[in-house]
């Protein structure tokens, strides 16, 4: 019996957007700057994690190796620190492939490590891992003194320490950012959608009385709420991938020093993550300033 | 039928607007209630429609008892009634056949059937050639006859019409009511809220009277005293 088109819906949903044009031009302005932020912020955290990881952070010794190595020597020290109490992990990671990681991580700057396939700078190294932070010190005494073959073991306990607290420190910067942003833009939303709500307070008040469903009355400024979101959320990851892009190529030079998460691994997570964060605030922010309405 | 068991209503103010109100009308009925400004004649036009719940008493209409029906079910209890206000309160950028039509469109009913019934409704209240004005277009009767359309829409049993005279001049109140007669011809069960003697003493109905939130008269072919 029930037979209501979506583009019934959907076109209120667009005479609402255009009938208060300023304050739906402001909703999508505030909450483009709001998911802009916390887009920047988002990708700060995960390149600080992508730098953490590179340091061999996560309960990881580096052990590198002596140049000119025979394999037979090499494999001897694989075994003497697979032998060492401790240790967990042990992975071999030859020169070739050193280079070939940095490579790429680099991206779009792969091509600065070509020479370097013939004439290689790197040596063999491991990584290994251990569970018990406390036996650390014994492990570390126990690798450098395998033998000469040895040329440096390196763990990050300091800088790790550093860059943990820094990270802590971001992350709940992040989150007060994504709570205090996200109610900044609720209130424009919840704002905005009022205004086209009273707009259509008589109109509303027919549909009930005529009885219509809260749904019914509801939806279209949902969808309302939603399309802001959905704009907002568009021009947010554009601005954001050209920002990022635009930091990327700066800090190519440092290529090396510092690893950045290149963009095309994370351009559909982040478009995912803005659509969903501004579609959300738009609902929420719908849904809040219509309950007086269609109460009964 | 519409039962009114001693209803009271209070206002969150204090305000109490019904003081035990007791009331039964039958299907089909034509019922005039009428009483001063202030009498309780609005709070029972509000309770019919469930804008408001009764502080206490019961009010059964069609064997459903307001007070217990739900914020869901509320719309679906609406498609039951037909009202009609003072103001009218039509679409004012609509026009004639989409006001009419919009009730039905708002509880689903197909575009087919809208299409069948929107003009049928208009030839009952005499505007089939008038469905493509705008309701700024028309007399304040003609705009009160779109009215009477869209409450006839959804086919409903009982036809509430809260001071459907007030805004229009004598001869177009005459017209009205007359299609409100004939609407009760129908089988419907009207209720007309007002204040206007002079109609409520013509058309000699069955006349409620609400007086300092009771009722104190109810009498068939009644009189406004």
């Amino acid at each position: 019996m029930k037979q209501y088109k979506p583009s019934y819906f959907i076109g209120q949903a667009f005479r609402g957007i255009w009938r208060n044009g300023v304050m739906s031009f402001a909703s999508i302005a505030v909450l483009m700057s709001c998911l802009v932020v916390l887009g920047s912020f988002a990708l700060l955290v995960m390149n600080i994690n992508e730098n953490l990881n590179d340091l061999g952070l996560m309960n990881e010794v580096m052990v590198f190796l002596e140049f000119d190595l025979t394999e037979e020597q090499i494999q001897n020290v694989e075994r003497e620190i697979k032998s060492i109490p401790g240790v967990g992990d042990v992975e071999r990671i030859t020169a070739d492939e050193g280079i070939r990681s940095m490579m790429e991580k680099a991206g779009e700057n792969a091509y600065l490590y070509e020479d370097f396939l013939d004439d290689n700078p790197l040596s063999d190294s491991f990584r290994l891992t251990y569970v018990d932070g406390a036996k650390l010190i014994d492990i570390e005494y126990n690798l450098r003194h395998i033998g000469p073959e040895i040329r440096l073991v390196r763990d990050q306990r300091d800088l790790a320490a550093t860059m943990q607290s820094l990270k802590n420190g971001i992350m709940l910067i992040f989150s007060w950012f994504l709570i205090v942003l996200f109610i900044v833009s609720v209130f424009v939303i919840i704002n905005t959608v009022k205004l086209s709500v009273y707009s259509r307070k008589s109109e509303i008040i027919i549909m009930r009385y005529v009885g219509a469903t809260g749904l019914f009355i509801s939806l279209p400024f949902i969808i309302e709420g939603a399309l802001i979101g959905l704009v907002a959320s568009a021009i947010s990851f554009l601005a954001e991938n050209f920002l990022y892009g635009y930091i990327q190529t700066a800090l190519a030079d440092l290529t090396g020093i510092i690893s950045i998460v290149p963009i095309e691994t994370i351009r559909i997570p982040m478009l995912l993550a803005f659509i969903a964060v501004g579609v959300l605030t738009g609902i929420v922010g719908s849904t809040i300033s219509l309950s007086k309405y269609t109460r009964e | 039928m519409i039962e009114f068991k001693n209803v009271v209503k209070t206002y969150k103010n204090g305000t109490v607007a019904l003081n035990g109100v007791n009331l039964q009308i039958e299907d089909g009925e034509f019922v005039f209630i009428v009483g001063q400004t202030g009498a309780g004649k609005t709070t029972i036009m509000k309770l019919l429609l469930r804008e408001e719940k009764t502080t206490s008493g019961k009010i059964l209409v069609d064997g459903i008892d307001l007070s217990k029906l739900s914020y869901f079910r509320v719309p679906y209890y609406r498609r039951r009634l037909g009202i009609v206000f003072q103001d009218f309160r039509l679409f004012r950028e609509k026009t004639v056949y989409e006001n009419v039509a919009f009730a039905m469109h708002a509880v689903g009913v197909p575009p087919k059937k809208i299409k069948k019934r929107v003009p049928a409704l208009l030839n009952t209240v005499s505007l089939g050639d008038k469905s493509t004005c705008k309701p700024d277009e028309l007399s304040g009767g003609e705009q009160q006859r779109v009215a009477l359309a869209r409450a006839l829409a959804n086919n409903p049993k009982i036809i509430i019409a809260d001071e459907p005279t007030g805004n229009i001049d004598p001869k177009m109140s005459l017209e009205i009511m007359n299609l409100l007669v004939k609407i009760n011809k129908l089988g419907k069960t009207v209720v007309v809220i007002t204040h206007e003697k002079s109609l409520v003493d013509y058309y000699q109905q069955r006349v409620v009277t609400i007086d300092h939130g009771l009722v104190s008269e109810d009498k068939v072919g009644g009189m406004f005293e």
